[in-house]
């Protein structure tokens, strides 16, 4: 076995003046990490800061060289406060010796990427994917998220995305693997075309419309023909569906030994010159914002990675975290300040639910409290893609009201008596008698 | 800095109630001067009467109730400038504020205003007229495309919408804009017009300016037809197999689309009920 070992600077893409960067220890779904540092302490590039005791998280690494100045709560894209790592940057570019491995078994690159803590953009961690104990069949590349694709999917990377395809083929133990590109995306499709030309195990596979990270289930339908359950994953059918940013995180890991410190970032919207920026983990949207030229005019919105499901900032201190691919300007004027009013039944959101659900009578029907009535239409099945909401020409809320009904339908309970409206009841079920914590009793017959 | 922050999603479609409805009027406006021109200037007067009549009746209404005031998205016009279209150019101006009045306060408010109707109120508006007042609705022709230029331009036209099958072409426009959808207008139209070459019905009596307002407008209407894609599909095959029976029987296609329509609207909660598509998701067993 040949070991190479590579030493070098990661920083070298990156803009100089920065003072400090907010690592937060949560940027996957599943558990915070524990810091492994703590003030004062001194942490090279690659350093790992974060870590568990369990398969189910992912760790997180120092991205500059520096002292940690705080251990303390910060803004965060998703979770708004969340406990985070501090580093003053110290001007060094000191890093720790990054060991890639060119020829690795399965055990090996499964081990390199628990290590290395790579998210996907659905917020599960790589490992967490590869390790579900399913039998894989095939592994997907989907090419299809607009965000992911203008951040990540550039000429110079398509080598080091096929090579991550071979090196997740060899860890799943999977025999093929496909590109997922849209038909009509000719710029895409020409250029894996001329890359692909020797590899046999290797397809790409054309589809009609753009799968976005939440619509993972819906894809591996159409890949399959096989139906995949709402609390289901697309390994249950023998698939697995990594980013193009998963893909070049996972090349990048295994033949190099970095771990995801540096991202690409797309800036768009309201900004001087938009573009893709290289940023390390924990730079603020400020600083990112800046490094493309500032905001033209008072900037009104920011939203992070998809301007259709993204969430809006209440702050541009939030950091880059490794599950960030887009940052979305809205000037003052572009930001929607409509009024929903009643339901047309126009059917435009049936028209354009990619789940085949009734968008528009679910939520006419958790607008009045009627969850029973959600369930019965299919309410868990949808995938939360926002398209009924931007389509609605009354402009009602409708993702917003099935996602009530899906977290209702959690809390939710049957009680044995039939009766004439609804016949669920909210709450933790001990509601029913006086709570023994003294809290009000808050959901009481159905609304 | 002050930032918004809201609930996705961050940008939408400009389409809004408002605009549908005044598209639809738009649509309208050339077949109401076509009808001016050829029943003369006093028709003006049964189409402005109905569409203020309607206009003054849902403000009256929505004050009434200290609700918002929202005779601006042009529902209330629209229902007040198809009732006028569907009356014959010969009714006493009476008539219209008495159809616009029970449209708007009996038919659309009372079942719950937008959206919530149960049945077309323009139509319920017209039954409503035919039955209280059958002697002053009467009309005095039954249009007859006896030539190619007729689909222009008829002059046999007994209510004001059948002077021109060709004026409203424009419905195509709101099909294009997604404002109606293509399902029930195209399997109503085939329907109406297969069924009519079987039974060997002459086609210049079928294809009327009437049976083009409720192909683009009343069949489509939203509120009142079904939202399932299944649904739609059944309901326009269901609303052209009557239309063709009210007509062969009745030597009537003008008023066959009406109580097609009306008879329609009463059966397509039902065709929605059984015709909920299947999630996509749903575990094959």
């Amino acid at each position: 076995m040949t070991e190479e070992v590579i030493e070098e600077n990661a920083q070298e893409d990156v803009q100089e003046s920065r003072s400090q960067v907010v690592i937060p220890l949560l940027q996957h779904k599943g558990v915070i990490c524990e810091p492994l540092v703590s003030v004062g302490d001194t942490v090279k590039i690659g350093q790992k800061i974060g870590s568990f005791d369990n398969d189910l998280g992912a760790p997180v690494h120092a991205s500059v060289s520096g002292e940690v100045i705080a251990l303390e709560e910060r803004p965060h894209p998703i979770c708004s406060k969340m406990h985070s790592v501090v580093i003053e940057y110290d001007g060094t570019q000191e890093a720790i010796r990054f060991k890639g491995n060119r020829s690795a078994n399965k055990d090996e690159i499964l081990e390199t990427l628990k290590e290395s803590g790579i998210i996907d953009l659905d917020g599960n961690s790589v490992y967490f994917k590869l390790n579900t104990g399913k039998i894989i069949d095939s592994i997907l590349i989907n090419l299809t998220d607009a965000g992911d694709l203008s951040s990540n999917f550039t000429p110079e990377n398509i080598p080091q995305i096929i090579s991550g395809l071979k090196i997740l083929l060899k860890a799943s133990g999977a025999s093929r693997g496909a590109f997922v590109v849209k038909k009509d995306d000719g710029q895409t499709n020409s250029a894996l075309k001329g890359k692909l030309g020797g590899e046999d195990d290797i397809d790409l596979f054309p589809v009609k419309r753009g799968y976005s990270s939440t619509m993972l289930n819906l894809l591996a339908y159409e890949m399959t023909g096989m139906r995949v359950s709402n609390i289901g994953i697309p390994a249950d059918v023998g698939v697995l569906i990594f980013s193009a940013y998963s893909a070049l995180a996972v090349s990048e890991a295994v033949l190099e030994g970095i771990p995801p410190i540096n991202i690409n970032v797309t800036v768009s919207g309201a900004v001087k010159q938009p573009g893709v920026k290289r940023s390390v983990v924990g730079t603020s949207f400020r600083e990112v914002i800046e490094s493309c030229g500032g905001y033209v005019g008072k900037p009104g919105k920011i939203i992070v990675n998809d301007i259709i499901t993204g969430i809006a900032q209440f702050t541009d201190e939030v950091p880059v975290t490794k599950a960030t691919t887009q940052i979305i300007v809205q000037s003052e004027d572009e930001v929607l300040r409509d009024k929903p009013g009643p339901c047309l039944h126009c059917a435009r959101c049936v028209d354009v639910c990619p789940a085949n659900i009734l968008p528009g009578l679910i939520a006419s029907q958790s607008d009045i409290g009627r969850y029973d009535e959600c369930e019965k239409l299919h309410a868990n099945s949808c995938i939360e893609c926002g398209l009924c909401s931007m389509v609605c020409p009354s402009k009602r809320h409708l993702l917003q009201l099935i996602r009530y009904s899906k977290h209702a339908l959690l809390r939710s309970f049957m009680i044995r008596e039939e009766k004439e409206s609804s016949n669920l009841k909210l709450g933790c079920a001990s509601c029913q008698s006086p709570c023994h914590m003294g809290a009000p009793m808050i959901f009481v017959e159905g609304k | 800095m002050k930032l918004a922050v809201s609930v996705p999603p961050h940008i939408k479609l400009d389409d809004t109630i408002a605009s549908i409805n005044w598209t639809k009027i738009a649509v309208l406006i050339p077949v109401c001067m076509v009808s001016i021109y050829v029943f003369g200037i006093d028709v003006l007067s049964i189409l402005l009467i109905s569409v203020f009549s309607a206009l003054i009746t849902e403000a009256a209404i929505q004050k009434l109730q200290n609700q918002e005031l929202t005779i601006k998205d042009g529902d209330a016009v629209l229902i007040g400038l198809i009732l006028g279209l569907l009356l014959p150019p010969t009714v006493p101006l009476w008539i219209p504020v008495m159809g616009a009045f029970f449209a708007v306060a009996l038919v659309k408010h009372a079942f719950g205003g937008l959206g919530s109707t149960l049945f077309n109120p323009a139509i319920a508006g017209l039954v409503f007229l035919n039955m209280s007042w059958t002697v002053l609705m009467g009309v005095d022709s039954v249009p007859h495309l006896g030539q190619y230029s007729d689909i222009m331009l008829e002059l046999g036209a007994g209510r004001l919408i059948e002077v021109s099958p060709f004026a409203l072409i424009g419905g195509l426009y709101l099909i294009h804009k997604k404002y109606i959808e293509w399902r029930i207008p195209l399997t109503y139209l085939l329907t109406t017009i297969v069924l009519a070459v079987l039974i060997g019905e002459d086609l210049s009596y079928v294809f009327t300016g009437m049976l083009m307002l409720g192909v683009f407008i009343l069949a489509a209407d939203p509120a009142t037809s079904p939202i399932t894609k299944n649904g739609r599909i059944i309901y326009g095959i269901f609303c052209g197999i009557l239309t063709v029976l009210y007509g062969y029987f009745s030597y009537n296609y003008g008023l066959a689309v009406i109580f097609t329509i009306f008879f329609a609207n009463a059966v397509s909660p039902f065709i929605e009920k059984n015709t909920y598509p299947k999630p996509v998701d749903e575990v094959m067993a």
